[in-house]
Formats: structure tokens, C-alpha cells, sequence
């Protein structure tokens, strides 16, 4: 290239990068139409609350569909460390002495957007659909999702037109805050007429009783609701809601500062600062989020107590979350998220002590550490960074001679490997995931569900943290729940069962003149109270 | 050329068919479960085998494979494992974005892309033409993902002309303007490559075509310069250039995907990446499908222009 053609072009782009610096805040004031527009990191699921996985679905399912019991998401995470329970389509709700029977008093006068009345029949079916495999309206998918919510139901039956009874085989002291839930399957009420003139195509239709209504879905592109004036609850400010899928953490910055939408979900971490310095404003909580690692309990080192131990004592985790996460997460002190129930904050199992972990590798005979496999994925739903996580890792073990082999593989074909318990060889799979009910604990670490058959999927088993745990599903006394759920917490950091490592904080950023969003302590959020000011 | 179209369509179907038993096996060989995938972290081995029997993951692969194919000839694509929607419901809209996006971006080229090559070889060695190539070059050298950035960047966020992403307005959708306005910047993205093959490929042909005598004897007999160039010179380039666009119309449905994904374009390239990576085989096969077809149909579109602009080639098909 001649040289002169070659400062010509270098002029160009440098002229064109200089228009891209200064930021053009000569233009007028974003024109809203008061419809809150959000930018999410995925495409989501399908509208069909009791059949969709995944937070990113659940978020805009539960503006549309509402559970017997809901959680109070309007209060913030420091105000609420966990979040309330209040009623939802239930108004209220009795429990029998024996902690078997559930007596929901279903909300009158309530319709979903097609004008079907809530009745306790209605939700009867819903319930039938998830749980009852002898009934015509049962959905395996929906049964699939919602397995742990239903597990000890013996009956469900209308007792009359505002009364369900809900009969359980044994106390499940977690049943109502299990009903709030929406990671995985959530149990919100369809409206019974949609159901049965949709079928199969029930998602292309959603019918909840919700503050927002189902406008329009165009895949890739939109979901649409608008304001559902005849809410039975607070009507929003807002005259609707557009949630745009924008998977590149790019676009969504750039869509964000254009005007184009008024908040974005999973900023890039290194994009916050410059943001919130341009005036746009950061929302964080502290949802149940854990980044963790399981142990391989058939391993020949980490079946080894003290090798777990020493692991856990070896992760810099407070080093992760400020130099490689720049804040956005915060070190995990807990086997659970401090907005789960039972949480029990373990800093002397988890807080950095190198001397102590060479000391426990010594005492079993393995002062020069050994070679071993954690597994993780490259992205997906949650994980943050995981391959630059498990990096930060391998390099904190290495201080203490334990050579970490990582196998990283893209999300869905790592989630099936994951599913299927740690093979011989790898010693750690990494997973995050939580609930504000400490059920979560059960699912991860009861033996009944070591892998395949369930999450356990480094096969650990402890009767005395088994019996533990289902001292606290039946207990009849809150109070009593809690207590057993911090034994079993303790049990698992004692254990070394797990290796928790960072909870998320769950960033958002909002637009300067978006006022009334709230992180609270959940994944996913309540939009009743934005509004859109200039 | 009858004869020749007739056995393109039949060779057509083979592609086709051989494409959708290779997807088929490849998302075989690909680890990972659709019904773990949709269960999510909480599967348990029960849910999942009872799910695995609902979407019929269960049956021998033949038989799914069979059974799909017989949907296939009856114009039903099947079912979204994830979607839990029809195939055809999902794909045939996204497939209408792509080649929106994909014809605006054709059509960018052609109209920028011919004559500048044009001219190039009009003026070789000139001042224009290395400018032209220089930036030609450039163009083909640039990542799409990173230009379309720079482009969203200038005209979306300083400058704040057109919006960064999607296809209508998320507030107040309009009509036809509105679309326009959210295609322009993705569709100068796409055309990018394959506009900077073009123009490099119409300027070397077109530099042949004027070096041969008939132009010079054109010239020299008085025919304006506008005449021997554009009416003389570029017929006669035209068979080759159809050609490398119409091969270039695959490179573009494929390289749309980045630029589909950095403007959130609801286009088949999206949809094809989300649903490769929850193993959803029924979109993916559609998907690919869509393009095998889109490809071929092209090509056949471009080999017929070339005969008819071309007697030659009309001879020799008959011989």
C-alpha cells in the first residue's frame, strides 16, 4: 500500500473512532411512551410458566402469571435479606396441627385476561397438571419441572368455590416458599380456558391474572405485555413492558446508552463503571445465587476430608470477586446464599489460610499436592465467567501443589455431563444455582438424589445430615425448620461437601430517568412500581 | 435450458435429503440431551426418562429419522423440542427476516459493488482505483462483528440517526420506514465482504475485457467512453460477475449470522445458534434446510441468467 493511501485510510479511521468518543449528548430526551423496554441477555423459554426453565423466562412469565404464594420483591435487598412471603393468588391459607393438610383460600373476584373467573376449580386443574398422572389435563413437562414442589402431595380437591385443599403425606415445612419459585418450573396459575382451547399451543396464548397482559411475541425480536388495568393488586405506572432479546453484552450497552431500551440485563463488568459514571444508574442484590464446586466423593483424593478442606482453604475468593469480577459478586462465606433460609456465614471453613491447607495436604501424606479434573462450561445461564473463574482457581491450587486439569465444554452438552454424576478422574464439577428456600440444600446434597437420579452429582451421602435435613422438611415449627437447616448447613461446610465459591449480585442498569426498580433478594423481579420520569 | 433447470431440481432434492440425514447425525454424535436441557439443573432420572418418551427421544433413530422425513414430504417440519411450537411457525418468519436482511444487503453490493469495479479498471493505477481496492481490501479483511460495532457506535450512538438493534421500534413499531431505518446499518454490515469480493472480482474481469481488441476497435471507431464501458464492456464481464454473486448469496446467508446476533436481527441465523445449543434437531434441520434451499435456489437463479446473457453458454448446454 502506497504510503500515502496508507495514512489516508489510518485518517479515516481515526476520524471515525474520534466521532465514536464523544458521545453525542446533544439529543432530546428519550421518548418513552411510558413502555419500559429491557434488554435480556437471552431468548427466553416458552410462555407457559409451569413448562419454562430458566430465570430469563420466569422474569417475564411472572408479569404475566402469578403462584398461590408469592414474595414481597418490592422491598430491597438490604431492607430484606430474605424475601417475605405474602399472599398471591391465595389470600390466605391454613395449616392443619399435623402440618398435612393446606387449606388455600383462593382470591375472589379475581379473572384472568381472558375473563375466566379464579375459582378453586381452576386451580385444582392447574395443580392436576402438574401433579396427577391419571388426569387428561397432566403434563409430563410440567410434572418435570415442578417435581420438588409437589413431591409429598397425597390429594388435591375443591372444598367449595373459593377453598383448595391441598393433602400432603408428610409435613414439607418448605412447601409454601417452594410455591414462590421460578428457576426451574414454577407453579403460577394458567387461566383452565386457555388450557383447553390451546393445548399444546397454550404458550403462544398465555392467560394469567397478573398486573401485565400477553400483547405479542415476535421470537428474537419482542415480548410484549401491556398493563392489565383490572389487576386485582397495585396497577403499575407503566403502560407496559417490551423485553428484547440481545445476547451480545455489546449491543445491549450500546442499545442502553442510545435510548433504544431503558435498562439491560448482565452488563459486561468492565462496562459499569464507564456507565455509571455517564449518569446511568446501577441496581444490584442479593439474589441466591452460588457459584460452587461439588466434590467427587468416589475420588481417591478428594474422597479425602482434609483434601477438601485444604481446597476449600486454598481459594482466594475474596481475590476473585475484586480483581477478576471487579465487584460485581461477592465471596461466598456459606454453602448457601445469604438470602437463603438457614444460611449459616462459615468464614473459618471458607476464608483463605494457605498454611493450614499445606498442613492438611501433609497430614495425608500428600505434601506435593496431585493432579486432578474440574469440569465446567464455557458460558450459560448464571455461570459468569467460568472458564477465567476456574483459571483463577487452577492457579490458587497450584500455590498448594494441586495440578487442576480443567475440561470445559459449551452449556448444554456440559449441563447433560453435569447431570450425570462425575466420572472416575474428575475430581470437581462446578454449577451455580440456589433458592431462597434452603429446600435447594436437599436437592444438591441428599443422598436419594446423587446423580444420575438427581443434582447430587458427586455422590455424597451423610445419614446424619439426611436425617438432619428431613428433620427440617417435616418440622412442624418454623423456628425448628431453621434450626435443623443450619445444622445441615453446618454438617455440609464440615463436611467439605461443596466448595462454595461467589455469590452473584445480579447487575442491572437502568437509564437515569427510570425510578421505582427494586433488586431484592431474588433472581427475577416485580415491576409495579416503575416508572418512567423526564 | 429446460433440461438444465429439470436436472438442477432433481439434484436439488438429493442435496436436501442428504443434507437433513447428515444434520440428523451429526446432532446424534453432539453430546448433550434436549430433555435434560429443558429440565435444567434440577432433572431428576425419573423426569427425564418420562420427558424423553413425551418428545419421543426414546424410539430407535431410523424410525425418528423416517418418521420426520414422511412429516417432511408433507410439508410438516415437526415439532420444537424447546419451543414446544411448530417448526414451521418458528423458522418461516425468522427465515423471511434473513433474507430481508440478506436482500438489502444483495442488493448494496450490486448497486456499489459492480460499478466501482468498473471504474477501477476504467481508471487502472489511478488514484481512485487503489483507493477503491485499498478500502476493498480493508472491507474483506474486517471483522463483521467488530465493523458492525463501529457502525452502531458512529451512527446509533453519537451521531443518533438510527437505532442500535431489532427490526421495528420496541415503543412505537411503525411500518415500513421504521424497518428501513433499523435495516440500514445491519445491511451495510453484511454487504461489507461480500460487496469488497465483488468489486476486486468485476475490476479484474472487467480489466481483461478492456485490454481485448474489439474494445479497442470500439474505441477507436468513436463510441463514447460511456458506451464502451458500461454497454460493451461490462455485458460482456456480466456472466462471470452473476456468477460470483450468486455464490456470493451463501457466504452472505452465512456470514448474517454476527451481524444478525450484534444487531439483535430476529433472523434464522439467531434462532439457528440458540437452538444448536439446546440441541432443538427439528429447528435446527429446518434451519439448515432453509438455507441449503436459499443456496441452490440462487445458483439456479444465477446459472439462468448466465445463459440467457450468455449465448455461449446456452450453445454449450445444448452440445
Amino acid at each position: 500500500m502506497p504510503r500515502r493511501l496508507k495514512s489516508l485510510f489510518t485518517a479515516s479511521v481515526a476520524a471515525l473512532l474520534a466521532i465514536v468518543v464523544m458521545s453525542g449528548c446533544s439529543r432530546g430526551p428519550v421518548q418513552t411512551g411510558n413502555t419500559f423496554v429491557v434488554a435480556i441477555e437471552s431468548e427466553a423459554d416458552i410462555l407457559d410458566p409451569q413448562v419454562a426453565g430458566g430465570w430469563v423466562s420466569w422474569r417475564i412469565n411472572r408479569q404475566i402469571f402469578e403462584p398461590l404464594v408469592d414474595q414481597d420483591l418490592t422491598i430491597p435487598s438490604d431492607e430484606a435479606t430474605i424475601p417475605p412471603l405474602k399472599p398471591g393468588l391465595a389470600e390466605s391459607w391454613d395449616v392443619s396441627a399435623d402440618g398435612l393438610d393446606y387449606m388455600f383460600h383462593i382470591r375472589q373476584g379475581v379473572e384472568f385476561h381472558d375473563g375466566t373467573p379464579l375459582n378453586a376449580e381452576a386451580v385444582e386443574y392447574n395443580i392436576r397438571r402438574m401433579w396427577d398422572k391419571d388426569s387428561p389435563m397432566y403434563s409430563a413437562r410440567a410434572a418435570g419441572q415442578t417435581s420438588f414442589v409437589w413431591k409429598f402431595v397425597e390429594s388435591v380437591r375443591t372444598v367449595d368455590e373459593y377453598t383448595v385443599n391441598v393433602r400432603l403425606t408428610q409435613p414439607f415445612s418448605e412447601f409454601l416458599r417452594m410455591l414462590t419459585q421460578g428457576g426451574n418450573g414454577s407453579t403460577a396459575i394458567m387461566s383452565p380456558t386457555a388450557l383447553e382451547t390451546y393445548g399444546d399451543d397454550v404458550a403462544d396464548h398465555p392467560v394469567g391474572t397478573g398486573p401485565f397482559k400477553f400483547k405479542e411475541r415476535i421470537r428474537g425480536e419482542r415480548i410484549d405485555l401491556v398493563r392489565n388495568d383490572d389487576y386485582w393488586g397495585k396497577v403499575p405506572y407503566i403502560n407496559g413492558v417490551v423485553f428484547r432479546p440481545l445476547p451480545d453484552p455489546s449491543a445491549r450497552t450500546a442499545a442502553l446508552r442510545s435510548g433504544d431500551v431503558d435498562m439491560i440485563a448482565v452488563p459486561n463488568p468492565d462496562s459499569i463503571d464507564n456507565l455509571v459514571s455517564e449518569g446511568y444508574q446501577l441496581s444490584e442484590g442479593i439474589p441466591p445465587h452460588i457459584w460452587y464446586l461439588s466434590f467427587n466423593m468416589e475420588d481417591q483424593y478428594t474422597s479425602i476430608p482434609e483434601v477438601r478442606e485444604a481446597i476449600n482453604l486454598a481459594i482466594d475468593r475474596e481475590g476473585m470477586a475484586r480483581d477478576l469480577l471487579r465487584g460485581s459478586v461477592t465471596p461466598a462465606y456459606g454453602v448457601q446464599a445469604m438470602s437463603a433460609g438457614g444460611y449459616v456465614e462459615r468464614r473459618d471453613a471458607y476464608e483463605r489460610n494457605l498454611d493450614k491447607a499445606r498442613q492438611l495436604l501433609a497430614s495425608v501424606d500428600l505434601p506435593n499436592g496431585f493432579p486432578t479434573t474440574l469440569i465446567t462450561s464455557t458460558d450459560g445461564s448464571g455461570q459468569i465467567m467460568p472458564a477465567q473463574m476456574a483459571e483463577f482457581i487452577q492457579q490458587n491450587l497450584a500455590e498448594i501443589g494441586i495440578d487442576v486439569n480443567i475440561q470445559t465444554q459449551e452449556w448444554i452438552s456440559y449441563l447433560g455431563v453435569w447431570a450425570r454424576g462425575m466420572q472416575p478422574g474428575v475430581g470437581m464439577a462446578q454449577m451455580s444455582w440456589g433458592m431462597t428456600s434452603p429446600y435447594w440444600l436437599y436437592i444438591a446434597t441428599s443422598s436419594e438424589l446423587q446423580a444420575p437420579n438427581g443434582p447430587n452429582v458427586g455422590y455424597y451421602s451423610n445419614p446424619v445430615l439426611d436425617e438432619a435435613m428431613d428433620n427440617a422438611i417435616t418440622a412442624l415449627d418454623q423456628a425448628e425448620a431453621d434450626r435443623w437447616w443450619r445444622q445441615a448447613n453446618n454438617i455440609v461446610s464440615d463436611d467439605d461437601a461443596l466448595a462454595p465459591i461467589v455469590n452473584d449480585k445480579a447487575p442491572y442498569m437502568l437509564a437515569p430517568y427510570v425510578s421505582g426498580f427494586v433488586s431484592a433478594s431474588e433472581e427475577w423481579y416485580d415491576l409495579t412500581e416503575v416508572r418512567l420520569e423526564q | 435450458m429446460t433440461r438444465v433447470i429439470g436436472s438442477r431440481l432433481l439434484s436439488t432434492v438429493l442435496v436436501l435429503f442428504g443434507v437433513s440425514l447428515i444434520v440428523f447425525l451429526l446432532l446424534q454424535m453432539v453430546p448433550g440431551d434436549p430433555a435434560v436441557t429443558i429440565l435444567g439443573t434440577g432433572a431428576t432420572a425419573e423426569t427425564v426418562a418420562a420427558l424423553r418418551t413425551e418428545l419421543g427421544l426414546d424410539r430407535a433413530l431410523p424410525v425418528q429419522f423416517f418418521e420426520y422425513l414422511g412429516g417432511l414430504l408433507q410439508g410438516d417440519l415437526g415439532r420444537s423440542l424447546t419451543v414446544n411450537a411448530p417448526v414451521t411457525d418458528i423458522m418461516v418468519p425468522r427465515f423471511a427476516n434473513t433474507l430481508i436482511l440478506t436482500g438489502a444487503a444483495l442488493v448494496l453490493c450490486i448497486v456499489i459493488a459492480v460499478p466501482l469495479g468498473v471504474i477501477a479498471a476504467h481508471k487502472q493505477y489511478s488514484i481512485f482505483d487503489r483507493a477503491s481496492m485499498v478500502i476493498s481490501l480493508a472491507g474483506a479483511s474486517v471483522p463483521v462483528y467488530w465493523f458492525g460495532l463501529l457502525l452502531i457506535g458512529v451512527f446509533s450512538i453519537s451521531l443518533g440517526w438510527l437505532p442500535t438493534s431489532g427490526m421495528y421500534n420496541p415503543r412505537f413499531p411503525g411500518g415500513f420506514g421504521d424497518l428501513l431505518a433499523h435495516l440500514i446499518l445491519p445491511a451495510i454490515a453484511a454487504a461489507l465482504v461480500p460487496l469488497a469480493v465483488i468489486a476486486r472480482m468485476t475490476r479484474s474481469v472487467m480489466v481483461d475485457i478492456l485490454a481485448q481488441d474489439y474494445i479497442r476497435t470500439l474505441r477507436a471507431s468513436g463510441l463514447s467512453t460511456t458506451s464502451v464501458l458500461w454497454r460493451h464492456g461490462l455485458r460482456n464481464a456480466l456472466p462471470p460477475i452473476v456468477n460470483i454473486i450468486g455464490l456470493q448469496v451463501g457466504y452472505l446467508l452465512g456470514g448474517v449470522v454476527f451481524v444478525e446476533v450484534v444487531f439483535g436481527w430476529p433472523g434464522l441465523g439467531q434462532q439457528l445458534y440458540t437452538s444448536i445449543t439446546q440441541r432443538d434437531i427439528p429447528v435446527v434441520q429446518a434451519g439448515v434446510l432453509f438455507i441449503a434451499l436459499a443456496f441452490v435456489i440462487i445458483n439456479l437463479f444465477a446459472d439462468t441468467a448466465v445463459g440467457l446473457l450468455d449465448p455461449r453458454s446456452r450453445r454449450a448446454t445444448h452440445s
